[in-house]
């Protein structure tokens, strides 16, 4: 499964045809790849995600998936900016480096609990055979 | 408008979120790039997109996508960044 690289994404010349879309980044083609590599890892996660039933219920239930979407994005909007003012604040208070190492870490562990429970899941068919 | 069940969906995915995985993916990156806008937006376009998704297909979304084998995708994700921000943080100046 080979992993969306988005390199080529930097290459494409009109990336950085808006100049106001750089918000203080020199690189445009950096917002574009940043943007990118977020918006995949979040989007992978939110979607394999079982809190996301919690949702998907509720529209059921009431029959009304437009209102519940509306509900439900606008609490995914405020969860992603408390999380990215979060981010900002941490930033600013621990010094790069330490907050990029204890970042890295919890990535990595995060990544090999959810590679482990997903394994995991994949693999429980193939494990619990019935019995004859 | 069906004002109880918007607040009650609001309420139920924002509290479901709190302290996420897809939150903490969210802090982590936002930390460590200068770049807090293009963060935000992917974020949540993502988690827009993914929610649109599961209001569409109501509850036959979850039998439809493969939540382990998106899972392990995922993961691989959080390994590549984690283990770029541990790189980069060796290689920075103290």
């Amino acid at each position: 499964m080979s992993e969306p690289v988005d390199s080529d994404l930097s290459a494409s010349p009109e990336a950085c045809a808006d100049p106001d879309a750089s918000t203080g980044s020199a690189d445009p083609s950096d917002f574009v790849s940043v943007a990118a590599t977020t918006f995949t890892t979040v989007f992978l996660a939110e979607l394999g995600d079982k809190t996301q039933l919690a949702a998907l219920l509720l529209s059921a239930e009431s029959g009304r998936p437009g209102v519940v979407f509306a509900g439900a994005a606008l609490a995914l909007i405020c969860s992603s900016l408390v999380g990215v003012l979060l981010g900002r604040w941490l930033a600013a208070v621990l010094p790069a480096q330490r907050l990029e190492r204890i970042s890295g870490v919890l990535m990595v562990s995060l990544g090999l609990f959810l590679g482990g429970q997903a394994s995991l899941g994949l693999l429980r068919p193939v494990i619990d055979l019935p019995n004859p | 408008m069906q004002l109880p069940l918007l607040a009650s969906t609001f309420l139920t995915v924002f509290v479901a979120e709190l302290g996420d995985k897809t939150q903490l993916t969210i802090v982590t990156i936002s930390g460590t790039s200068s770049n807090t806008l293009a963060v935000f937006l992917g974020s949540a376009g993502a988690l827009v997109l993914a929610s649109l998704l599961g209001a569409l297909a109501g509850g036959s979304l979850s039998s439809v996508i493969p939540a382990d084998a998106l899972q392990l995708a995922a993961s691989l994700g959080f390994l590549v960044i984690g283990l770029r921000l541990i790189l980069r943080s060796g290689t920075d100046a103290p």
